[in-house]
């Protein structure tokens, strides 16, 4: 099933809706904590000689650190009518440019997309968000999709 | 991280990625989760007290933190390798303080658009073997001419 579902009822208005999340100024600390506190071990991630040398001119961010300035929380309530269970699904992250030190990225979010699924436990219904990251030249250098379902609980 | 350039050639289907041993600590979490914030609270990630009121047994690694690990299993594999895409599902809850593995096995290889690329599984397994993320990954690797 896809969101032309007729029996899942949400608000319809915000898919494809772009939501402003606001922007992040990086800086150079953040990317090498970033790297430190994940055990990053390569050195293009946090090593200032080994950035130098690389094509890229300096350190840059590792791969998935978008990820870490989305939030969640910040998301309109789409009003989905189903359920009274709520869970984390998943989470995927492309990287499409490299991110740098100085680099200024603006956030902005759109539900992509609210689906059904039945399994053996019944009906499930997913909403998946998509996130993406400019920076300051307008282009996009990540995006973050992540996935939410929400079902009936089972009755004890 | 190894130094070892691998090339689009010499990879195949079946070829293994790691397995590569983390733990992740309790001042490791704390660090990650004030990259993005100047102030945070305690929270699930960082105090047992919050943990225990959330029904959880102890802090947890945050799902963000989890992929970002995840991800070095390519990051670390080789210079010659960019991670384009993870794509990441929650099985358990990871713990802090306690031994993780990482795997990964190339899936598929195929030439898209002129680059070339690989598709990888990738999990994370605790001391019993247990699944606590598995995912996938898209890897362009370089290739040795052109």
């Amino acid at each position: 099933m896809t969101n032309e579902d007729p029996d899942l009822k949400f608000d319809r208005s915000l898919l494809g809706a772009e939501q402003d999340m606001g922007s992040v100024q990086v800086t150079r600390e953040m990317i090498v904590r970033f790297a430190r506190s994940t055990g990053e071990t390569n050195p293009i991630y946090f090593d200032d000689e080994a950035g130098k040398k690389s094509e890229h001119g300096s350190i840059i961010a590792p791969p998935t650190f978008c990820n870490s300035f989305v939030n969640g929380g910040t998301r309109p309530d789409i009003g989905l009518e189903f359920g009274d269970l709520s869970l984390f699904a998943g989470q995927s992250i492309e990287s499409l440019a490299p991110v740098k030190p100085n680099d200024s990225l603006h956030a902005s979010t759109k539900l992509k997309e609210v689906y059904a699924k039945t399994g053996r436990s019944g009906k499930m219904v997913f909403t998946v968000w998509q996130t993406s990251f400019k920076n300051q030249d307008g282009g996009t250098v990540a995006l973050v999709e992540e996935s939410f379902v929400s079902r009936k609980r089972t009755p004890r | 991280m190894n130094d070892t350039e691998l090339y689009y050639e010499d990879l195949d289907l079946g070829d293994e990625i790691g397995p590569v041993g983390r733990v992740v600590t309790d001042e490791q979490v704390i660090e990650f989760v004030t990259v993005s914030r100047d102030e945070v609270g305690p929270s699930r990630f960082t105090s047992a007290e919050v943990a225990k009121s959330e029904g959880l047994p102890n802090p947890i690694v945050p799902g963000a933190m989890n992929i970002a690990i995840m991800s070095q299993l390519i990051t670390g594999w080789s210079p010659t390798v960019t991670l384009r895409k993870l794509d990441c599902v929650f099985r358990g809850l990871v713990p802090h303080n306690k031994p993780l593995t990482l795997k990964g096995l190339v899936t598929d290889k195929d030439i898209v658009d002129g680059s070339p690329r690989l598709e990888c599984d990738v999990t994370m397994e605790n001391e019993e073997g247990t699944p606590l993320v598995i995912g996938k990954a898209t890897v362009i690797v370089r290739m040795r001419e052109g």
